[in-house]
C-alpha cells in the first residue's frame, strides 16, 4: 500500500553550487556550509514515509534542518533534490516537486495542511477566527453561508475555542488560542496529511501542555498521517511512534521513538537525550 | 501449559551491548547470547542478581533497546512466525499494539489524561469498541482496587502503588498473546499485591503467555511454570520454580 506521505532523498541547498556543495558538510564535518562555495546545505538525503494514523517525529537542535524538510514538503521551499509523494495525489504516482506553484498551493487546501510555530504564518491575524476557517472552506468550494458557519463552529468546538469569540479578530487572541485557531483552520477540509512545525514552542508551559493534549487527541481521532518537528523530546515522545534525529542537515538516526529515547545509538542522539533527561 | 505446541516466542542468540559515546565509547556487554522459548499460556519468570540482564532482555525483545544481533521469533495465534528484530519500524509498532505488550515498573501512562480515559484508550487501541473498552477498563480498575473516585484524576496525582496498578490495567486490558512484565508489583502493599497476582494468574489461564521479572520470590513460586536464571548476560539455568529458587538462594549465600 502506498504510504500517505513518502519522501525520498530530499535535499535543500542555498547557494550557487548545487549538489557539488554537499562535499565537506554534514555531521562528520560538523558544518552545513560548503567549504568550497559557501553554499548552505540545509538538508540532504532525507528519506522517510508516514502511513495513515501514524505520526513521525523529526528532532534536532535549531539549524539541524528539520524545519527545512517540512517547508520543502509543504511547498514553502523548493527542494534541490529528491521526491515527495502523497497517496492522495495520483495514488503516489506523482512527484510533487514536478508540480507548478499553483498546483502545489492547491494541495494546501485539502490534502496537505501545515501548523506553524508562529500562528501569523498560518493565519490572517486581521480576520476573525471564523473568517480564517471560512477562507479555507471557501477555497475548497464551500459556498453556503450557513454550512460554512456551522462547520466553522464545529471546528472551534473541537479545538476548544470559545464560540462567543468566533467573530473576534485573531490578533486579539492569546498565543495559545491563536494556535487552536490555526489547528481548526488546518483541519477544516480533513486533510490526510498534517505537518506540525514546533506547534507548542514559545507558549507558556501550561498553555503548551493544553495545546499538546489537543493535538494528541486530534491525531488519535482523525487518523491522519502527521509529521511533527520539534527540538523538545517530550513533544516527540507524547505525539509520535517513530522519529528521526537530524544534525547538520542529515538524518543521523531513525527508529521507534521509545528506542531513540531509551537506547540512542548515535553520539549526537545520546547527547540530545542526555541533555533532555538530565 | 502445553509444552508440546510451538513456542509463541523464541529468542535465539540475542546479544545487546551499550556504547557510551560520552565516556570515550565505552562498551558494556549486557546480553551475551540468550536463548529461550515461551509456550502458549506459559508463565516464565526471569531471575538473577541486579545487572544480570533481566530488564535488558525484556526491553531487547520489545526493541525498546536495539539488540546487536540475534533473533526474536513471535508466533501469535499459530500464524507464521515473524522475527521482530528484522521488522521495519512501522510493522513493529503495529505488532506492539495487538501481539506483544510490555508493562514497565514505572508509570508510562500519558500525562494529563484521566485514569479511566487512559485505560479505556489502551483497550481501544487493542481493537475493543468504545463501549467494550470503557466497560473492560472499569472492571479492570475495580479489580485492581482503584476506586471510582480516582477515575477522573490524572495519574500524576496518584500514589506510587496506584500509578503502578493503573499502568498494569492499561497494559493488560484486552491482553495481547505475549506479555512482558518488568517488575509490575514492586510498589504494592500486600493486599493489592495479591489482587495483581490473581489477575496475572488469570492471564495465563486465558492463554496469554507471560515473560516476567519479579523480585518477589513468593510471587514467582505462585505464578511461574518455569524459571530462567540469568547471570552476566547469559542463561545460567532453567528449571522448575522450586529448583531454581533453591539454587538462587544458595548462590546468594555463596557470595556472602
Amino acid at each position: 500500500m502506498t504510504p500517505a506521505l513518502q519522501v525520498e532523498g530530499l535535499g535543500k541547498i542555498y547557494g550557487p553550487g548545487g549538489a557539488a556543495d554537499v562535499a565537506g558538510t554534514g555531521p562528520d564535518h560538523g558544518r552545513v556550509v560548503s567549504p568550497s562555495s559557501g553554499g548552505v546545505v540545509a538538508a540532504w538525503d532525507v528519506s522517510f514515509s508516514v502511513g495513515a494514523g501514524e505520526a513521525l517525529g523529526i528532532i534536532g537542535e535549531s539549524g539541524s534542518g528539520k524545519s527545512t524538510v517540512l517547508r520543502c514538503i509543504c511547498g514553502d521551499e523548493t527542494p534541490t533534490a529528491g521526491s515527495i509523494r502523497l497517496a492522495c495525489v495520483d495514488g503516489g504516482g506523482r512527484d510533487l516537486t514536478e508540480l507548478g506553484a499553483s498546483a502545489r498551493r492547491a494541495l494546501r487546501i485539502d490534502r496537505l495542511a501545515v501548523v506553524y510555530q508562529d500562528p501569523a504564518e498560518g493565519l490572517d491575524l486581521r480576520l476573525s477566527a471564523g473568517g480564517n476557517v471560512a477562507e479555507r472552506l471557501t477555497a475548497a468550494g464551500w459556498r453556503n453561508f450557513g454550512g460554512i458557519r456551522s462547520r466553522a463552529a464545529e471546528l472551534m468546538r473541537r479545538t476548544d475555542v470559545p464560540l462567543d469569540r468566533m467573530d473576534d479578530p485573531v490578533k486579539e487572541f492569546s498565543g495559545g488560542m491563536r494556535q487552536r485557531v490555526q489547528l481548526a483552520k488546518a483541519l477544516a477540509n480533513n486533510p490526510p496529511v498534517v505537518l506540525l512545525d514546533e506547534p507548542t514552542t514559545g507558549l507558556d508551559a501550561s498553555v503548551a501542555a493544553a495545546v499538546l493534549d489537543l493535538i494528541r487527541d486530534l491525531l488519535d481521532e482523525l487518523g491522519v498521517a502527521a509529521v511533527v518537528v520539534s527540538h523538545d523530546f517530550s513533544v516527540i515522545e507524547l505525539l509520535t511512534q517513530r522519529a528521526l534525529v537530524m544534525q547538520h542537515g542529515r538524518v543521523v538516526e531513525a527508529g521507534l521513538t521509545d528506542q531513540l529515547l531509551e537506547d540512542p545509538q548515535h553520539p549526537y542522539s545520546q547527547r540530545l537525550v542526555g541533555a533532555a533527561r538530565g | 501449559m502445553a509444552e508440546r505446541s510451538e513456542p509463541v516466542l523464541q529468542v535465539r542468540d540475542l546479544h545487546k551491548s551499550f556504547v557510551l559515546h560520552a565516556i570515550g565509547g565505552r562498551r558494556i556487554e549486557a546480553l551475551r547470547g540468550i536463548d529461550l522459548e515461551l509456550y502458549p499460556g506459559e508463565h516464565v519468570a526471569l531471575v538473577g542478581s541486579s545487572g544480570a540482564g533481566k530488564s535488558t532482555l525484556l526491553k531487547s525483545i520489545y526493541r525498546t533497546y536495539l539488540p546487536d544481533r540475534g533473533e526474536v521469533w513471535l508466533r501469535p495465534d499459530g500464524r507464521d512466525p515473524v522475527d521482530l528484530l528484522s521488522l521495519d519500524e512501522r510493522s513493529l509498532a503495529a505488532r506492539r499494539v495487538r501481539e506483544i505488550g510490555y508493562v514497565s515498573q514505572f508509570l508510562r501512562s500519558e500525562p494529563r489524561r484521566g485514569v479511566l480515559d487512559s485505560v479505556t484508550r489502551a483497550g481501544r487501541r487493542r481493537g475493543l469498541t468504545p463501549d467494550d473498552a470503557a466497560e473492560a477498563a472499569r472492571r479492570m480498575l475495580q479489580r485492581l482496587g482503584i476506586g471510582e473516585a480516582l477515575w477522573g484524576t490524572f495519574p500524576t496525582l496518584l500514589s506510587g502503588g496506584e500509578k503502578q496498578r493503573v499502568n498494569l490495567a492499561a497494559g493488560i486490558i484486552c491482553p495481547p498473546p505475549v506479555l512482558l512484565l518488568d517488575e509490575p508489583i514492586s510498589a504494592l502493599d500486600p493486599a493489592n499485591r495479591d489482587a495483581v497476582l490473581e489477575l496475572i494468574a488469570e492471564l495465563t489461564d486465558g492463554g496469554t503467555s507471560v515473560l516476567a521479572v519479579f523480585h518477589d520470590l513468593a510471587a514467582i513460586e505462585r505464578l511461574a511454570d518455569r524459571v530462567i536464571r540469568l547471570d552476566g548476560g547469559r542463561v545460567a539455568s532453567v528449571g522448575r520454580p522450586t529448583d531454581i529458587l533453591t539454587e538462587l538462594t544458595a548462590s546468594i549465600g555463596a557470595h556472602r
